[in-house]
């Protein structure tokens, strides 16, 4: 259970506080069924995230189907044939993104673009802040544990 | 930092920095964004000035001149002085913050630099100054404006630097 209140999952907790962690939600769920960029590109995103922070409840929860074989390569992204151009472009951008957003350079941006127009870029970008931000959440509340695969 | 903008913010002319920025090129989250920003200082129980505190310390660390220059009058007008927010620098555990302010910041720091269950020390005192709804707002808090704040950086034309600017929450 997490230390800060009673519950066993972010949901759960995030419902706790009415008003707030509602909105919070809607807006994450509103990420997999945007027109302007696929549902599936944006679960590789929020998993390599996860294996950045190390989020083992992360790595394990499948928010969207995917093949297997890009899930099992995710590390190597940017060399398995499994994986896009597309998928590699917003992959670049996911991992400096997490680093440091001031890092990102405008051929990172530009190549997303290329794949997804403006529209998709600014989708992207707001997708992976709010998934950074429900990863830290389960990780500063203890429901994340930072073992195994991730 | 980006100073030249990677997106074209649409022709809009609301006057709701939000909707008119490029956040509004995404109607289907901006629906949700909208209320989740008013909520967050509005719908929860920490004050105003409390929030910003936590909203400047992450402004702060994530180098958004936008969020660093803004100050929000709901803000001031609950207490926060301008002395105050000078103090929200790497050295705010030695200044003359109350030790409730200073726990919102190490809690903010908690979660930007080591997103982990704190220590136990942190953790008790935490646990001794704010209530579980208390501690929750502060989390959602933190996560939107660090999401927040790092979307805008990302999306580029970000100036050098900006005077401090008051303004309102954008409803």
């Amino acid at each position: 259970m997490a230390w800060i209140t009673a519950g066993n999952d972010r949901e759960t907790i995030m419902r706790s506080l009415p008003g707030i962690g509602d909105h919070f939600a809607q807006l994450y769920q509103s990420f997999w069924e945007l027109p302007h960029i696929p549902a599936g590109i944006l679960e590789l995103c929020r998993l390599r995230l996860a294996q950045l922070h190390n989020s083992h409840t992360d790595w394990e929860l499948e928010q969207y189907p995917l093949d297997p074989e890009k899930k099992a390569n995710l590390r190597q992204w940017s060399k398995h044939a499994a994986f896009t151009d597309a998928e590699r472009a917003c992959l670049a951008l996911t991992e400096v993104h997490a680093m440091d957003a001031q890092a990102i350079t405008d051929e990172q941006a530009d190549a997303v673009k290329a794949h997804f127009g403006e529209v998709g870029l600014v989708a992207l970008i707001q997708a992976l802040g709010v998934f950074d931000g429900m990863i830290r959440l389960g990780l500063l509340w203890g429901l994340s544990a930072p073992e195994g695969e991730g | 930092m980006a100073t030249k903008a990677r997106v074209q913010a649409p022709d809009s002319d609301t006057g709701n920095p939000i909707r008119d920025s490029a956040l509004g090129l995404v109607p289907e989250t901006l629906q949700h964004y909208l209320p989740l920003n008013t909520a967050i200082w509005e719908a929860g129980p920490l004050t105003a000035a409390e929030i910003e505190l936590a909203r400047l310390r992450n402004a702060r660390h994530v180098g958004c001149v936008f969020c660093k220059a803004v100050r929000y009058d709901i803000a001031i007008e609950a207490g926060l002085s301008e002395d105050k927010v000078q103090m929200i620098n790497d050295e705010f555990l030695s200044s003359s913050l109350t030790p409730r302010e200073k726990l919102i910041l190490a809690f903010t720091d908690q979660y930007l630099h080591q997103p982990s269950v704190p220590d136990d020390d942190l953790m008790q005192q935490l646990q001794a100054e704010f209530t579980e709804h208390e501690l929750l707002h502060l989390s959602l808090v933190v996560a939107y404006f660090n999401g927040f704040s790092r979307c805008a950086v990302a999306l580029g034309g970000m100036p050098d630097e900006l005077p401090r600017m008051e303004i309102s929450v954008p409803k």
